[in-house]
């Protein structure tokens, strides 16, 4: 395999992986824009999403429609939740919110053990995407591809609907200044609401698209949720554009840190996050906190 | 003074009276006790809110099952000599972390305790990796003292960290330090006006939490008999942190409280149903809509209603 070859399918295996882990980051730092919650439950929705879309699949047969789907029953689920139990905390400090989320993420753990089993769940490609393609006459799935190419779609339509939409207009002057928001007579509520309910489905949009990659299994949640944690650490709490540097950023380490320093990668991450926050505490692009 | 005496009787005749599997038990419960108190002093009573805990915890275990298995020296040296390395460790983490506050401040507590965690899990010649260390002794000693090699010696010793422990963060947060440490807490630009280096006393108190974090660390993995990564990894952080603020965070007794509890629930649900997790998250969220102020809280209020007839 020549060199160009090989950085061309290293780069879009990191643009996919860097897809894949910015569907979890951007939900989990819109929330905490908008909310000040870390949700240590996100992982665990990104979960769901995997297996709510392997159901999906199994009664459909249609990979496509599960996506579609399955990203609104966890959406729904997670507006629910906040409407019903993270509504009555805001007054409260912050530990309150990390025994619900801590609470959530226990008991969706437990329940996606009862009602799907403890094996893991093998969701099939879906057919268009399941041969290769070649770039640079190297073999590549095509899935992969798919996956870059998905993150790069969504990550445009989030900024767009952030940027033109009126819902996204007041979603980031809530996570600038909520009260001020409020007294202009918009109910802020429903602000949180659906943000939490939206990040809720992006991470779900995300458990879906990963589990023909790493199967539906009780395990990912742990592994994904701390990935996602440094990506909006690095990015900077709150910030969108954050969140997809810290993803970029993360996945290139991981995969070129994989392939050179297969000892070092891990700590690699970290030692990363690190810097930033000591450089910046408040991440590259977040507010000083 | 009189229901720590009380309290501490009561835990000294446990051997007599426990069969030995619920005095393992017990004895986990005290050494998680003293690793949430040791949280305590950042959380409770500083506001220094740590979500890697963990590091102190995992570098103190690793360090006495280190020393355990390569070295002769005993148990009762290498319990306080892996303490003193977490708590020196500490004020490296502490000088990195403390150029941040708030949010961020937690953030990089746990990107040093994931850090630590990385590296345990690669550095296989001194971690062992993700097998950990395994087969720890007890070693017996010095003078041909083989009283902590026992089960109930080493509960006495477990016990004896304990409430030495606490004694000691009592005085502390009683001391002027701990006066100092609540002014940050409650207002931080207001302490550095009166001229306190604000940044120091949080090193300090980092110091000291992780200090006794990894006193608690050391007690286990001669008590376990191993060391693996999981005591390094941000879950375990996490459920320290749940259990100082489900015991009451500021009071020292309610952390030890909530870990005894969190254990005891953890043990009794997960006999009773396989499903434990889920009634162990319900329970979380009851406390937080219905008993903020923790378990400690809910049992003074109840007693001082008691005491004090409303009228």
């Amino acid at each position: 395999m020549d060199f160009a070859a090989f950085l061309l399918t290293q780069c879009v295996n990191a643009l996919s992986q860097a897809a894949l882990l910015f569907f979890l980051g951007v939900g989990l730092t819109l929330i905490f824009g908008i909310m000040r919650i870390v949700n240590f439950a996100h992982g665990s929705l990104y979960m769901l999403g995997a297996f709510v879309g392997y159901t999906l699949v199994r009664l459909t047969g249609n990979f496509w429609i599960a996506l579609l789907i399955a990203p609104v029953l966890v959406g729904a689920f997670g507006g629910v939740f906040e409407y019903a139990i993270l509504r009555r905390l805001y007054r409260r400090d912050g530990s309150a919110f990390l025994m619900v989320t801590f609470g959530l993420a226990l008991m969706l753990g437990d329940g996606i053990r009862l009602l799907w089993g403890s094996e893991a769940l093998q969701v099939p490609l879906p057919d268009v995407f399941s041969g290769v393609v070649f770039l640079l006459d190297e073999p590549f799935p095509s899935y992969r591809l798919f996956l870059a190419a998905a993150g790069v779609i969504v990550a445009v339509t989030i900024w767009q609907f952030l940027e033109r939409t009126r819902l996204g207009l007041l979603i980031r002057a809530t996570s600038q200044n909520a009260e001020m928001v409020h007294a202009l007579g918009v109910d802020v509520r429903l602000v949180r609401s659906a943000v939490f309910g939206i990040g809720c489905a992006l991470a779900a949009v995300g458990g879906v698209l990963a589990a023909p990659l790493v199967t539906a299994s009780l395990g990912m949640a742990a592994t994904v949720i701390i990935d996602a944690f440094v990506i909006v650490i690095i990015g900077g709490m709150g910030s969108f554009l954050g969140s997809l540097i810290g993803a970029l950023l993360v996945a290139f380490v991981q995969v070129f840190g994989n392939y050179y320093f297969p000892d070092l990668a891990l700590a690699f991450m970290y030692l990363i996050m690190l810097l930033v926050l000591v450089v910046r505490p408040g991440g590259l692009l977040g507010k000083e906190a | 003074m009189r229901p720590f005496l009380a309290m501490a009787a009561i835990l000294a005749l446990m051997p007599f009276g426990l069969p030995p599997y619920a005095m393992t038990l017990l004895t986990e419960a005290l050494i998680l006790g003293l690793t949430a108190m040791s949280l305590d002093l950042m959380v409770g009573y500083t506001r220094l809110i740590s979500f890697g805990h963990a590091a102190s915890y995992g570098l103190g275990a690793y360090t006495s099952g280190w020393l355990l298995l390569h070295t002769d020296f005993p148990v009762l040296f290498v319990v306080p000599l892996a303490a003193l390395f977490a708590g020196v460790v500490a004020i490296g983490v502490a000088w990195v972390c403390t150029l941040a506050t708030g949010v961020s401040f937690s953030m990089l507590t746990l990107a040093f305790a994931q850090l630590l965690y990385a590296v345990a899990f690669k550095w296989t010649s001194v971690t062992g990796g993700s097998d950990g260390l395994a087969g720890i002794p007890r070693r017996a000693g010095p003078f041909g003292m083989t009283i902590l090699s026992t089960k109930s010696g080493f509960y006495y010793f477990v016990l004896a960290c304990l409430l030495g422990a606490f004694l000691f963060c009592r005085s502390l947060v009683n001391s002027p330090f701990g006066a100092v440490l609540r002014g940050i807490r409650e207002n931080e630009a207001k302490t550095l006006s009166l001229g306190y280096n604000i940044r120091a006393y949080k090193i300090a108190v980092v110091a000291l939490s992780y200090g006794l974090g990894g006193l608690a660390g050391a007690l286990y993995a001669p008590f376990a008999g191993f060391a693996n990564t999981e005591l390094l990894f941000w879950l375990f952080s996490g459920q320290v942190l749940i259990m100082v603020i489900v015991g009451g965070s500021g009071t020292l007794v309610g952390p030890v409280l909530g870990a005894a509890f969190f254990m005891l629930a953890e043990h009794w649900l997960s006999s009773y149903t396989e499903a434990w997790a889920l009634f162990f998250g319900l329970i979380f969220i009851g406390f937080v809509l219905f008993a903020p102020e923790g378990i400690f809280g809910v049992f003074s209020t109840r007693l001082i209603r008691r005491a004090r007839p409303v009228g």
